[in-house]
């Protein structure tokens, strides 16, 4: 049975209580190249059919590998006894949850010509051999393509459905070198983003530029300076300006991560930022360009809505999904997000970004006597307490309004609702990111975007 | 069931098809999670999945392919994606499967999940968290039941047919008191059975003791140098800089600081760290390239022992492949009582979550001590929030001070607490 052309509509009349019924497959490509070699090339591909019913007040999920017509009543079947299994040991008050009805459908497959895996291979090594050509000072290299397409088919019984083939292609690009001192020297970079690898990459000298700046990074890396910990002005640039409105304020603003003691749940209303900082969660489009993670109806099947988190510095809005919405007694924003057909929905962002402001990024290293301008983060890490972390891989010292040498790989934390208090300039450019993936129980692709920002956070460091 | 049958004539139709060697993994696995959130347990879940693994070697060439639900009507088009996938790539004489091996059947495990005892210790357990510790919010908490029986077969004639089964718990909490909130915290055990209550598995009840404690934090008073002690719930984040060292990439690729360590000292000669996926509930029986599972002492006394290479590893770099495929990790008992460790400390912290940046390939970290407390003259003194820890960690291996007498026994690891110095708090 195809995802798309299934009638899911036939199994309205299993449903006896409230019932999504998703088909799913996730198809992923990884290759890799270390030091030339193939070291890795494998080809993943994961579906089958879930269903989840509320009833009671309790939620019953089941799922199987098989998509058929038995299948899919036994998933339905198994659901909706799990749900009454579990309702004889735990029922709860019953919570009518709230009726959306719509349909969407959404396909980022490229309508190109599939690459084959010859010539998958051989886009790689291109850029691996100009790569081992162009620097001959490196240590190790290796150059990595992963996919991952996800391709759902859901159906409520609302009789909300939605089909969506989300896409998104990426090549890492990783560098080792060794400093003076023998001891090795790293840099990574991601390139890519939503859409199929034909569509995302069309030849790899497209990426030559890219790499010769990744690789001067690098070198300004091998003669490193440890920055000084503790609390210093800096300049976050977009890439971190991302992150930090992902993992600081978007986590502790999910309506779960509320209900289990965020410190954002007495924030609604309050001036949390500077005024200088508004933070939206986007379902899909900003300005008319589709983002990295496109979102139009969620996995409750509910059509997704932009959610302002922070308006001008003021905290106004969870994201929800269809039981936290009626418990806020506010409308749902299409956040129920699942990553494998056998997982249950949860709250998940989308695409969450801080908002270009009106100053040149130049002006803002001018203005730093003694600080730092922090480019690119590897993980990140929030709490309830809204205390966030993130790993920087490039940095630079900024010396009376100039940069000065490369940093060492660190460590930067702050308190998020104290942190954006002290932002005092917002950068007039936004850019986005699609390489992360949010691990929340589960594994989710993000988008990520901000300009850049001036603030003051604490550095990790000697 | 995995069907014998099936995995066989996958087998047999790679072979066909013209692989010289071929690898087929079948799993089947069912899985039962009851799941509670805030408080009240609100989802029973039930999954069933089956999965095939392929991977064929040609003139040298490996692809590998893994896909669910793979029947005997899909079993052509699997073969043939993963001739194009195959056939494309790169030889690399590197490229084998495993040796053929004596046969084994391997079971570990409960038969079936008991739905009813898995509903009554979480109950317990939310019940525990709620009179006991009034201030605690528990977020997500679930206990599973999984079940999963493989089959291992190559075409040098392996044939290891493996069920395992066990019981995980998961617990998350945080603590409010008025305005006053904590980090949260999380905890989880694999189980063989539930035959005690879940929060008297490893430290899961001081655990949610100390998060309630939490709720008001101090900063460190002033950036300075001391010890740390490393409880066994976040020991494995300062063992993984070694573990992720003597790997596969970083030693074929030759940026491993350990790429010359084998037979010397990596760590104070009072750790002893082994990895035993025979014995603990959470191991393993076979080795992710087709070898029967061995235990393994990876740092004997402070020195290397093995390295983690696997087969295409061992073939690249020329040297010994691993007798383990890692993990089920054991940390030894030291001689030293927990409380005499905190008594001997001067000014240092006792850390219980490491949020931190990923070291980079010289070991250097910094990251936030979560959880976590400040230690003063002996004692234990305050919960501390928005403190940093930096240091190398090949050089925090080698500055041990001591190892705790007592351990923690997560089912998937067992370790104590160690105490090392020279660490920078800031």
């Amino acid at each position: 049975m195809s995802i798309r052309e299934t009638n899911l509509t036939v199994y309205g009349n299993r449903f006896n209580a409230y019932t999504e019924l998703r088909l799913q497959r996730n198809r992923s490509t990884q290759i890799s190249l270390l030091n030339g070699d193939v070291v890795s090339n494998t080809k993943t591909s994961d579906g089958g059919v879930s269903a989840r019913v509320f009833k009671d007040g309790v939620w019953g999920f089941a799922s199987r590998p098989q998509i058929d017509n038995d299948s899919v009543i036994a998933t339905v079947d198994e659901a909706t006894r799990n749900a009454a299994l579990l309702a004889r040991h735990a029922a709860r008050p019953e919570i009518v949850l709230p009726r959306t009805k719509t349909f969407k459908e959404s396909d980022f497959g490229t309508k190109r010509p599939r690459l084959t895996q010859q010539q998958s291979i051989e886009f790689l090594q291109a850029i691996d051999a100009h790569i081992a050509k162009t620097y001959p000072d490196l240590k190790s290299r290796s150059v990595a393509r992963l996919d991952l397409d996800m391709e759902k088919h859901l159906y409520t019984a609302d009789a909300s459905e939605g089909y969506s083939n989300t896409t998104r292609s990426l090549i890492q690009v990783r560098m080792t070198t060794t400093n003076d001192a023998g001891q090795p020297v790293e840099y990574s970079k991601t390139f890519g983003g939503r859409g199929q690898f034909e569509d995302v990459f069309t030849e790899p000298a497209a990426l030559f530029a890219d790499i010769a700046e990744t690789h001067r990074h690098l070198m300004n890396k091998r003669t490193a300076v440890s920055p000084r910990a503790g609390l210093h002005d800096v300049v976050l640039d977009s890439d971190l300006a991302g992150i930090l409105a992902h993992e600081a304020i978007g986590h502790t603003t999910e309506a779960d991560i509320v209900q289990e003691g965020s410190v954002a749940a007495d924030y609604i209303g309050k001036l949390v930022a500077s005024p200088l900082i508004t933070l939206v969660d986007f379902a899909n489009t900003y300005r008319g360009e589709t983002l990295p993670v496109p979102i139009y109806v969620d996995d409750e099947g509910v059509e997704s809505q932009d959610t302002i988190l922070i308006e001008n510095g003021v905290l106004k809005n969870f994201m929800h999904n269809k039981e936290s919405s009626v418990l806020f007694g506010v409308p749902p924003t299409g956040n129920a997000r699942a990553y494998t057909f056998s997982d249950e929905p949860l709250i998940r962002m989308r695409n969450t970004a801080i908002l270009p402001g009106k100053d040149k990024l130049d002006d803002m290293i001018a203005s730093i006597e003694d600080g730092y301008y922090l480019l690119r983060p590897s993980n990140g890490q929030a709490d309830s307490t809204s205390e966030f972390m993130f790993g920087v891989t490039l940095g630079y010292e900024i010396r009376n309004g100039k940069l000065g040498s490369a940093i060492t790989d660190t460590t930067i934390s702050g308190v998020a609702f104290d942190m954006l208090k002290t932002v005092t300039m917002v950068s007039d450019e936004l850019s986005w990111t699609c390489a992360g993936m949010c691990g929340k129980k589960t594994l989710i692709p993000v988008g990520m975007g901000g300009p850049s920002i001036k603030c003051r956070v604490h550095l990790g460091g000697v | 069931m995995v069907d014998r049958a099936f995995a066989q004539r996958s087998l047999d139709a790679l072979l066909k098809r013209g692989f010289q060697k071929a690898r087929v993994r079948l799993v089947s696995s069912d899985q039962h999670e009851l799941q509670a959130e805030f408080g009240h347990t609100n989802l029973l879940r039930t999954t069933h999945n089956t999965e095939l693994g392929l991977l064929g070697i040609v003139d040298h060439k490996q692809g590998s392919l893994t896909l669910n639900n793979v029947t005997d009507e899909g079993l052509p088009d699997a073969v043939e994606n993963l001739w194009a996938v195959t056939s494309g790539s790169r030889a690399d004489p590197a490229n084998d499967i495993a040796e053929a091996q004596p046969k084994r059947i391997f079971k570990a495990g409960p038969e079936a999940a008991d739905l009813d005892l898995m509903y009554e210790r979480i109950a317990e357990a939310l019940d525990y968290a709620k009179t006991r510790y009034p201030t605690l919010k528990m977020g997500n908490a679930s206990i599973s039941f999984a079940s999963r029986q493989a089959l291992f077969l190559n075409s040098n004639g392996v044939d290891f047919d493996t069920t395992r089964s066990a019981y995980h718990a998961s617990l998350m909490f945080t603590a409010r008191d008025g305005t006053d909130v904590s980090s949260f915290n999380y905890t989880g055990v694999t189980l063989a059975a539930l035959d005690k209550p879940l929060v008297s598995h490893a430290t899961t009840d001081a655990l949610m003791k100390q998060t309630t404690e939490q709720v008001r934090t101090r900063k460190v008073q002033q950036k300075f140098t001391g010890d740390m002690i490393i409880t066994p719930d976040c020991i494995g984040d300062f063992l993984g800089f070694l573990l992720g060292s003597i790997g596969n990439q970083p030693l074929i690729s030759g940026t491993s600081l350990y790429k010359n360590s084998l037979g010397q000292r990596v760590a104070d000669a009072a750790l002893t760290l082994h990895s035993r996926p025979r014995d603990l509930v959470g191991g393993y029986f076979v080795t992710g390239d087709g070898y029967e599972v061995q235990n393994a002492t990876v740092v004997e006394d402070g020195v290397l022992r093995s390295f983690l290479l696997d087969l295409y590893g061992s073939r690249k770099t020329g040297l010994a492949r691993a007798a383990t495929g890692g993990g089920a990790w054991v940390v030894e008992a030291g001689a030293t009582p927990l409380d005499t460790m905190i008594r001997d400390v001067k000014a240092g912290i006792l850390i219980t979550r490491f949020s931190g940046g990923r070291p980079n390939d010289k070991g250097d970290f910094s990251g936030v001590a979560k959880n976590s407390y400040y230690v003063d003259n002996g004692e234990v003194s305050y919960p501390i929030s928005e403190t940093m820890v930096s240091g190398n960690m090949a050089a925090l291996l080698t500055n041990i001070v001591a190892i705790s007498s007592e351990r923690a026994d997560f089912g998937s690891g067992i370790f104590p607490w160690v105490r090392v110095s020279g660490i920078g708090i800031s």
